[in-house]
């Protein structure tokens, strides 16, 4: 079958099976930001933004997506320059592998679209379901309380 | 999975339909996340819910919650946050993730009944009616419905009704799981509307028992007409770990289980009494 939709701003038609997952036809359009983790929602590592909120893209048949609108990590920068949580992950040293950092940066980002200034704790609680196997968590939050009060234009 | 069709129909007759015609070949998706994840290798088919229209949350006699409608959808809806004190929210925030909270829908949660469940046994204390469709519309009890799917039927379900609560009335959740966004080992919800400073209307299930969520009418006749002091809380609650059927699973035992009924009555029991204000 075929859908429409966009995929980090571009307009696509793309052929799928019914009953695909949208984090295989992502990955299979290029998408490598989107990982495969756990392929059961568990882990978060595979997060895309769903028509504005964040997903478990293995969790979503990828028809779901006929006429919407899908953003990954890839599509966050504008004009070359990182998204503010990205910058605030990066600065911040949010990262170690990496593997659970492209979900978690669509995570906070959907975060902060609803919430700009998040408390410490309503960030632990808008990023569960994004495991980090690396670190203790610490520099992630702080790297969104950074990130939203560069949104917020404080910084 | 052998998923080779995707159907997207646009009223409840034309998905009705469907799912006479391919019988259990056809599965409903709101979210989809449990046909992603636990259909039986017979799904062939996929009637996607979202066309029907069936995504709100209304005040009517209380609340109407249609059955294709987010978590979050429920969490950020002034209706949803207002309900009994905002229970909707203080619960619905514990349930999964944020990310399946912006995917899993409420009909969703009621045609999969699993066990684990924290929505059923809030759904249960609050006296949710669930509308279905089958052919043609009516309202049942939850507990009817639950009935009805334990028997094999498969109705599609429309909508989620929750009544307008009693005046001093309030409801109280417990969850115990491992970690912040695992399924409940074990769930309890209670609700008690007061007259008089008395238990009027007492209503407490338990759910991941590691069966799905039923009431225990048993303590709930027995607080029935009695303060909610401490001292009563503390007899309802040890009569409730004492009395409730019980079992092992690979996540708990069921001695385990009998102490965290005990904790689940007694904190959700202690919460309602706070938020009554003591005596109501």
């Amino acid at each position: 079958m075929t859908i429409t939709l966009t995929i980090n701003g571009a307009h696509r038609t793309l052929s799928i099976e019914p009953g695909e997952r949208l984090l295989d036809l992502l990955r299979r359009e290029g998408c490598m930001g989107v990982k495969i983790g756990c392929r059961a929602g568990d882990c978060g590592a595979c997060a895309v933004l769903l028509n504005g909120r964040a997903v478990n893209s293995c969790l979503v048949f990828a028809v779901k997506a006929d006429g919407g609108e899908v953003v990954t990590v890839e599509g966050l920068e504008r004009d070359g320059r990182l998204h503010p949580v990205q910058q605030a992950f990066l600065d911040g040293g949010g990262i170690q592998c990496g593997y659970c950092t492209p979900g978690m940066v669509i995570g906070a980002v959907d975060l902060l679209s609803r919430n700009p200034d998040p408390t410490e704790d309503e960030i632990r609680k808008g990023l569960a379901g994004h495991l980090c196997r690396c670190t203790g968590y610490v520099k992630q939050i702080r790297a969104v309380r950074r990130a939203a009060a560069a949104m917020r234009g404080e910084r | 999975m052998g998923i080779r069709d995707y159907l997207k129909p646009t009223n409840v007759e034309e998905a009705w339909a469907a799912f006479a015609e391919r019988g259990r070949a056809a599965k409903p998706i709101g979210g989809g996340i449990d046909v992603l994840l636990y259909a039986a290798p017979e799904t062939t088919t996929l009637v996607d819910l979202a066309g029907l229209g069936m995504s709100y949350v209304r005040g009517e006699d209380g609340l109407a919650v249609g059955a294709t409608t987010t978590f979050t959808e429920i969490i950020e809806s002034p209706l949803g946050r207002e309900y009994l004190g905002g229970i909707l929210i203080e619960v619905l925030e514990r349930v999964a993730s944020p990310l399946q909270r912006n995917v899993g829908t409420i009909g969703g949660t009621l045609g999969s009944a699993h066990p684990w469940s924290d929505v059923i046994p809030l759904l249960l204390v609050l006296a949710a009616e669930v509308s279905i469709y089958e052919g043609r519309q009516r309202v049942l009890p939850l507990a009817e419905y639950l009935a009805t799917r334990a028997a094999g039927e498969r109705p599609l379900i429309t909508e989620v009704r929750l009544p307008t609560p009693p005046a001093v009335s309030a409801c109280g959740f417990e969850k115990f799981n491992a970690t912040g966004f695992d399924v409940a080992v074990l769930n309890c919800a209670c609700f008690v509307a007061l007259d008089s400073g008395r238990c009027k209307t007492v209503r407490i299930a338990v759910g991941g028992t590691p069966r799905l969520a039923t009431r225990l009418t048993t303590v709930e006749d027995a607080l029935t007409g009695a303060s909610l002091d401490g001292a009563t809380i503390d007899w309802i609650a040890a009569m409730a770990g004492e009395t409730i059927d019980v079992r092992d699973d690979w996540r708990a035992s069921a001695g385990y289980r009998r102490d965290l009924v005990r904790v689940g009555v007694s904190r959700s029991l202690q919460r309602i009494a706070e938020k009554l204000g003591g005596t109501g």
